[in-house]
């Protein structure tokens, strides 16, 4: 046998998945603020996690913004708790690094909302990578 | 996305102790599982693309198929989505019968999903016995709204009929029985060696994972979370004095015991109502019109949402359901699976999260 007896591609299911109401306003919300194509997101959603992480996705999503509003800044503003546990986009030891590197712009002088922005685009690197 | 790893053992879709199917891939290291993933997609219903553009008439009886074992609450936080659209009020006598039939809904729903447990792991004289308290709830069921499931009992503004007085004698007699039973099985299953081998200590879930997967109802409730049951927002039970019950434990010994313990809390929150049960009209009337909600109920399994938009003439127009089972098939597959150390905990551990694939493929 060449593969699997129950592998099969779930792509279609999947997709059918991500585009119901909930799923489609939370895709649409963290692509607008990390600033990455929605399509490109999707796939990579699609490809990431598996099907019953992806139904779940919307109540981890409010979850994990709840949680983040009790965080201080920067972790306030960055959110890496919800895109690295609640919607793990990427993995924590990644996300632990970009937020290192966040507080060191942040001690050298940057601005708080440029070293925020900087720090987003480290996270929209790491995803489109 | 797809790994190879040195041994890859799928449990399912089709597994004796399941009631209905999905498939787990666990990847394990001899006997220890390192993790698990989950696939669906055996029993997809599409209810929520064919609710969309139906009057709410119709989509009231839809909503009641999502889930054959939870109907009642389907059925409630539909309505009283519906009422709280429209600002329908609720008699007194109305809103207490709804209280009476959830819990019921609840007994029987936390009793089947002991059974599956004790028959997993090789109880079958106590699951059968469970089996058996069962009947009693469901018959009570059907005594009061006319079926055993799927019961449309409750309507925009009220109920469908009334409780005669000599129903509501039966029912507490059969509330004494059932009361009775359950106490005694109770008792065996906490005192039962093999059940406390097959059980404690196995497939925790910790108060921290619970809350960043979201889990809810008795699976987040055995880990230490009372403050997520929905009862407790709900002006019904708050007026009853309603105050949700919680274990420390988490695992699956933890989880099966919260469930009996809920059983016994519905049986007094069923007598409180009988109780306090007001003579009055049971249907107030009422149209649903247009707008948009979000609204929650406490099912069986935890957290049942509902968002809906409907137009003036009440038809839904955009509708999505977030089932408790999502959440907490999610919660046993990440997290309670993590680290099992034996295959054969696999199953049993997945019973105890109560998973209904019915909701969660909705």
């Amino acid at each position: 046998m060449s593969g699997y007896l129950y592998e099969k591609d779930l792509t279609s299911m999947k997709y059918a998945i991500l585009t119901s109401t909930r799923h489609d306003r939370m895709v649409r919300e963290i692509a607008a603020e990390l600033g990455i194509p929605q399509l490109r997101l999707r796939r990579y959603i699609m490809n990431r996690f598996d099907m019953l992480l992806m139904e779940n996705l919307p109540a981890r999503y409010e979850q994990g913004k709840r949680l983040v509003e009790e965080a201080p800044s920067p972790e306030r503003d960055l959110r890496p708790h919800l895109y690295s546990r609640a919607v793990p986009l990427i993995a924590e030891e990644e996300m632990d690094h970009i937020l290192s590197r966040v507080r060191e712009l942040m001690e050298n002088g940057t601005p708080r909302d440029d070293a925020v922005s900087a720090g987003r685009a480290l996270i929209r690197e790491a995803i489109m990578r | 996305m797809k790994r190879t790893v040195d041994v890859s053992i799928p449990v399912g879709p089709v597994h004796p102790c399941w009631k209905e199917p999905a498939r787990v891939k666990c990847e394990t290291k001899g006997e220890y599982v390192l993790s698990a993933e989950v696939e669906l997609g055996y029993m997809k219903k599409g209810i929520e693309r064919i609710m969309k553009g139906r009057p709410w008439q119709e989509v009231m009886f839809l909503a009641e198929r999502v889930c054959g074992i939870c109907s009642v609450i389907h059925n409630m936080v539909f309505i009283e989505a519906l009422e709280a659209i429209s600002s329908i009020p609720v008699p007194e006598r109305a809103a207490l019968l709804r209280v009476v039939v959830n819990e019921l809904d609840r007994i029987q729903s936390h009793i089947l999903a002991n059974f599956s447990y004790c028959y997993t792991i090789e109880h079958e004289t106590l699951g059968m016995y469970l089996l058996d308290v069962r009947e009693k709830v469901m018959d009570e069921l059907e005594r009061i709204t006319g079926a055993r499931v799927t019961c449309a009992y409750i309507v925009p503004g009220g109920v469908r009929f009334d409780l005669r007085a000599d129903d509501a004698l039966h029912l507490r007699a059969n509330l004494a029985s059932i009361e009775g039973e359950i106490r005694r099985y109770m008792g065996m299953f906490e005192n039962g060696p093999l059940i406390a081998l097959r059980s404690r200590g196995i497939g925790i879930l910790t108060r921290e994972a619970a809350r960043e997967a979201y889990a809810v109802g008795p699976t987040a409730r055995a880990s230490g979370m009372p403050e997520t049951d929905r009862r407790l927002r709900h002006p019904t039970y708050q007026k009853l004095g309603f105050s949700p019950l919680s274990r420390e434990e988490g695992d699956n010994y933890a989880r099966i015991m919260m469930r009996f313990q809920e059983v016994l809390q519905s049986i007094d929150l069923i007598r409180t109502c009988l109780d306090t049960l007001p003579e009055g009209p049971i249907r107030g009337g009422g149209i649903p019109g247009a707008g948009e909600i979000a609204y929650s109920g406490e099912a069986p399994r935890g957290e049942l949402s509902y968002f809906i938009r409907t137009d003036a003439a009440g038809r839904v127009l955009d509708i999505s359901i977030q089932t408790p089972s999502i959440m907490n098939i999610e919660a046993c597959c990440h997290y309670m699976l993590k680290g099992v150390a034996s295959l054969a905990d696999v199953s049993s551990t997945f019973v105890s999260s109560d998973p209904c694939i019915a909701c969660t493929e909705r």
